[in-house]
């Protein structure tokens, strides 16, 4: 058999782009898609991939899996995706400044304000607040942190207590000097590259940026460590869940549709799994894995994963996520930017994403 | 003039013909996708979902309380109307000095090009590291830590200036294409009369530029009111939509969130805006035409 690949573009929203084009107009040119743990609800509900229940069902899915990747691919008791590997948010720190991750936000604060004192060039807590996912994901996770949820009943429910604090403790983090302002127009790689640079003593991003910093010529290089997030009560903080699915193009011919499967279940096996983690640090999906010695060997730094993993969190499964998020990242960066009041933006939210998704739920 | 060159029934009718092909492909590219999209701005219409239902006006009426459309369409005036006039001030200036004759000019004139010839998608990632924090745009800042970009008011300056960047070499070129047609012998009777370097400046060369002046306006008005991919890069139409323009809004609306009902009813919105400027321009322009013949 013979498999090609094809390229995806590498910014997550013009991936997306690419495949509703080519799928709605039809295409058969491939047979297996690699989506966003966001989209696969809405890629099942077009239609656009195929029930893959006959192969791997709901139940084997939640046991070998993290639980928010395996609720991920699972629409309607059907399977439509297999994770490929998974992304989490979390907290990094400088050992070398910080003997201890901070649990509760206080602490954080506490921790960068003892820092800068030291030192005052030294910025305090790096995040994601430019206009658009990742600050999504920010503020989902500030809104976990603050003990609330932001979706139940299959719905949207954006004005709540909890959702005013989290947007109004981000707002405070920029005015009260714990996050520098650069931190209005920062994505990951913003971020990232200012806190490998030595520029600060906590950042939130994925996973990703640890094998960045253990470079060798990484001015951070065996200075960084890793935590949950803080939450306001110190309790243990869940991040918000990214990463990859493998899925089947429902209109892959039948010829080419068993081959298909096998090879999915092939690229999301362990064996898989495991080269993924040593040759391109790509977090498993299958919590089992990370008490494997091979694992520890090929990515010393991936076990401690295991429990921020586990406790992380999915943004909210609705097949509309694309509209939603974009609705969100406009009102949330108007919060964050202090243009608008948490309170205010998150009913103009509301009011927008209800008109969306109102009539359909 | 020879008989055969009257236009006569038959030189009318050969005409129609031989335009025909170009009249067809210009309807087939511009008229139908515009019907297209007007026909699907009066529908609800969800992509991925095949959601299709008949609304009639209600986008149209939802688009006219859309706080939304109503900051981005302010947005893009404010960015056309600063932007294009810094253009034309600064390229005329440039004009001038490129039609003056000094040692190097052609080297001087083709290195102005240079922000034109770089496609806006990279030289705006290279200004987005330059207004970034640390970079040298944010030292300008009061705070060096924070970025023009992630703040609400200086993200669309910063736009503003990389687009005027690019395009006045283009507005330059094209006035200065104009400089030179004018004639050679109207200066010359201009310093014969001793007029002063202000006076010819505008008695001769700006009514004479008129025309020119009016094209390079019309191409840069439109062109800005389009605005995508420099601010596109730069911000993506944050922070809290400071910068997002009406093709972002309608971008986003209908590729990134696939609602092309709304979408649709944005990009019509956008299309009529677009045709009144033209037709504003093309008024203008006929009237200075007319007044420089």
């Amino acid at each position: 058999m013979e498999i090609g690949a094809e390229a995806l573009p590498n910014a997550s929203d013009v991936a997306h782009q690419y495949f509703l084009t080519a799928l709605e107009g039809g295409a058969v040119d491939f047979d297996v898609l690699v989506l966003d743990v966001i989209w696969t609800r809405e890629f099942a509900r077009a239609g656009w991939i195929a029930d893959l229940s006959f192969a791997v069902g709901p139940e084997l899915l939640r046991q070998e899996f993290f639980a928010a990747a395996a609720e991920s691919a699972i629409v309607d008791g059907k399977v439509f995706a297999v994770p490929w590997y998974v992304d989490v948010g979390l907290l990094y720190y400088r050992r070398d400044l910080v003997p201890d991750p901070p649990r509760s936000y206080r602490e954080l604060e506490q921790d960068a304000l003892v820092a800068k004192s030291a030192d005052a060039r030294l910025q305090g807590y790096l995040w994601q607040g430019k206009q658009y996912e990742g600050l999504v994901c920010n503020v989902f996770e500030a809104i976990w942190g603050h003990g609330g949820s932001a979706w139940s009943d299959g719905r949207l429910h954006l004005q709540t207590s909890e959702a005013v604090a989290a947007l109004a403790y981000l707002r405070s983090l920029l005015t009260g000097g714990i996050s520098p302002a650069s931190v209005n127009s920062a994505a990951e790689e913003e971020s990232r590259r200012a806190f490998q640079n030595g520029r600060a003593v906590f950042m939130r991003n994925w996973p990703y940026a640890f094998s960045e910093f253990q470079h060798p010529d990484s001015p951070v290089r065996d200075r960084v460590g890793f935590a949950a997030l803080p939450t306001r009560d110190g309790a243990y903080g869940q991040g918000t869940l990214g990463g990859w699915n493998l899925a089947l193009n429902a209109r892959s011919p039948p010829r080419n549709q068993l081959a298909a499967v096998q090879l999915i279940e092939h690229l999301t096996s362990a064996p898989a799994n495991l080269l993924l983690a040593g040759a391109y640090g790509r977090n498993s999906p299958r919590p089992a894995l990370y008490r494997d010695p091979t694992l520890a060997e090929a990515a010393p730094q991936m076990p401690a994963l295991l429990p921020i993993l586990s406790a992380a969190r999915p943004r909210p499964p609705t097949a509309y996520y694309n509209l939603v998020s974009d609705v969100l990242q406009s009102e949330f960066s108007a919060a964050i930017a202090g243009v608008r009041t948490p309170e205010t933006a998150l009913g103009r939210a509301q009011q927008h994403i209800d008109r969306i998704v109102g009539q359909h739920a | 003039m020879p008989e055969q060159w009257r236009d006569g029934p038959t030189e009318k009718r050969q005409a129609y013909f031989l335009v025909a092909p170009a009249m067809a492909m210009l309807l087939l590219v511009t008229a139908y996708p515009v019907c297209e999209a007007a026909w699907l701005s009066l529908h609800r219409f969800i992509l991925v979902f095949h959601d299709w239902r008949f609304l009639g006006i209600q986008n149209y009426r939802f688009l006219l309380s859309d706080e939304r459309f109503w900051t981005a369409l302010a947005n893009t005036g404010y960015f056309t109307l600063v932007a294009v006039s810094l253009e034309l001030v600064m390229g005329l200036g440039f004009a001038l000095v490129l039609n003056a004759s000094f040692r190097g000019r052609a080297a001087v004139r083709a290195s102005v090009l240079i922000p034109w010839a770089i496609p806006t998608v990279i030289s705006a990632k290279a200004w987005a590291w330059f207004f970034d924090a640390g970079g040298p745009g944010s030292r300008l800042l009061l705070n060096p830590d924070a970025s023009w970009l992630g703040t609400p008011g200086y993200a669309m300056h910063a736009a503003i200036l990389v687009d005027v960047w690019k395009t006045t070499p283009f507005v330059a070129v094209l006035l200065l294409a104009g400089l030179q047609a004018i004639p050679r012998d109207v200066y010359e009777a201009a310093e014969v009369d001793g007029a002063s370097w202000w006076r010819v400046f505008r008695s001769v060369t700006l009514p004479m530029l008129g025309p020119m002046i009016a094209v390079a306006l019309l191409f840069r008005t439109l062109d800005a009111f389009r605005v995508f991919d420099a601010i596109y890069v730069l911000t993506e139409g944050g922070p809290a939509n400071t910068t997002e323009t009406v093709s972002i809004y309608a971008y986003k609306t209908l590729m990134r969130a696939g609602d092309f009902g709304y979408g649709s009813s944005l990009a019509i919105a956008i299309f009529l805006a677009a045709l009144g400027i033209s037709l504003g321009y093309v008024k203008v322009l006929g009237r200075v035409l007319g007044a420089a013949r």
